[in-house]
């Protein structure tokens, strides 16, 4: 019987937990697991299930990784403040939003985030509170110049940006976008286009705004730390789109209409253009984003038409660890 | 006999693990409500995950009327769900859209 010795020219290797860094189709033993793996390579990445929140939600703010995450706010019907933290396989009730909203849109990290805006069924509706996060508690800090909700957002608890959002019901859908230096915000250069439901992603000088209402435009626009400049389209216009990434050169969209397919569709931004990818298991709504990057997010809540509690992860193309089995 | 491109079960979502990344790169998962699945018909790595995840599997017909109840409900809810004087502009912001039919693909 041939060994992989014989084959190979070297014995597989015992580990504890699975190396770091593994090359393509490595294998080895995992004691713990008592499984031999290998590392293939996925060409297009992947959704898998993560932890279910606490409670399910639509609508809601995000900020932090795909292993480090903050949920806050939403509709859970009706609206909420209730704020969750993720540890990468469950989720923990933390200290609530000072003022229950949906629409709520976030940035920053799990212990240092930022809450801006959102909705409230009662007057004035519309809000420009914006609330910050230090890992316990949220408190109020400076107001948006304009309030909305449903707008992109980017950046950091010290350094970020607000761009569109729904102004009023009815009310237009806003151009404006304001940059936050950790105290203040400053009303900066508009969207071309003015949206909302509308997904962003990256830091506050590089930053994308994709996808959203009125209508469902396919639009995206890139902005540089000055103004904003129309890019190439998303292959699939939707809202609402939710999305993550670093900055305008690498960014994920996701969700969409839901129960409609669009609800489920992916798309990867490579700085020049959209290029679909594998879509989500279920298609789903007003998802919370914001969390990581093009190669490790999370999609948390929704509709699907119902308010869920199910979230996703996505893993980008790349070096992925297989079980094998004898089967 | 028509030739059948999906399977349906149910199975309930219990987060981590119900779906891992090495199945999802393997076959494509649809999720409905009700718990309905769609997975591959006459797909090993279906037939594995079915069984993985104790799902219950449904003709078409029945994973349908599982996804038709639970759908009439939540429009039910949706058409019952008013506040005095509210737009529905105002009431799709405040609860979502109504949600819409799905039909299941053979």
């Amino acid at each position: 019987m041939s060994e992989y010795k014989g084959i190979h020219g070297g014995k597989v290797q015992n580990y504890t937990t699975n190396p770091d860094n593994p090359i393509e189709g490595q294998v080895w033993y995992n004691e713990t697991d008592g499984d031999f793996k290998v590392s293939s390579f996925n060409p297009t990445g992947s959704w898998a299930t993560g932890g279910s929140l606490n409670d399910a939600r639509a609508d809601s703010g995000g900020a932090g990784t795909q292993t480090s995450a903050l949920v806050f706010g939403g509709r859970t019907d009706p609206q909420t403040g209730n704020t969750e933290s993720y540890n990468g396989s469950s989720w923990t009730e933390v200290n609530n939003l000072n003022t229950a909203r949906s629409g709520v849109r976030g940035f920053g990290t799990q212990t240092s985030a930022i809450g801006a805006g959102g909705y409230q069924p009662s007057p004035p509706y519309i809000r420009n509170s914006v609330e910050s996060w230090n890992g316990t508690s949220w408190s109020g800090v400076s107001g948006l110049g304009t309030g909305r909700y449903a707008s992109a957002t980017a950046g950091t608890q010290t350094a970020g940006l607000v761009a569109g959002g729904r102004k009023g019901i009815p009310g237009p859908a806003g151009a404006d976008t304001e940059s936050w230096n950790g105290s203040a915000w400053t009303e900066v250069n508009d969207l071309g286009t003015g949206r909302y439901n509308v997904g962003g992603a990256g830091t506050q000088t590089s930053a994308l705004a994709f996808g959203g209402n009125p209508g469902t435009p396919a639009v995206t626009e890139s902005w540089n730390g000055t103004s904003w400049t129309e890019v190439s389209d998303l292959n699939t216009g939707r809202a609402p789109v939710t999305g993550a990434g670093t900055d305008n050169t690498s960014a994920l969209a996701f969700g969409g209409p839901a129960p409609s397919g669009n609800g489920a569709l992916t798309e990867e931004w490579n700085g020049t253009s959209w290029t679909e990818v594998a879509d989500l298991s279920t298609a789903r709504q007003r998802t919370a984003g914001h969390f990581g990057t093009q190669a490790s997010a999370l999609a948390s809540g929704g509709q699907t038409p119902g308010l869920t509690s199910a979230t996703e992860e996505w893993t980008g193309a790349g070096i992925v660890t297989k079980t094998i089995t004898a089967s | 006999m028509a030739h059948k491109n999906y399977q349906y079960c149910v199975a309930e979502n219990w987060g981590k693990g119900f779906i891992e990344h090495i199945e999802s790169q393997k076959i494509t998962f649809r999720g409905y409500p009700a718990n309905v699945w769609q997975v591959p018909a006459h797909n090993k790595d279906a037939n594995i995950w079915i069984n993985k995840v104790l799902g219950q599997i449904k003709t078409i017909e029945e994973a349908q009327a599982l996804v038709d109840a639970e759908i009439t409900a939540y429009q039910t809810d949706w058409d019952n769900n008013n506040i005095d004087g509210e737009t529905e502009e105002e009431k799709i912001r405040r609860i979502g859209d109504r949600p819409t039919d799905i039909t299941l693909e053979e």
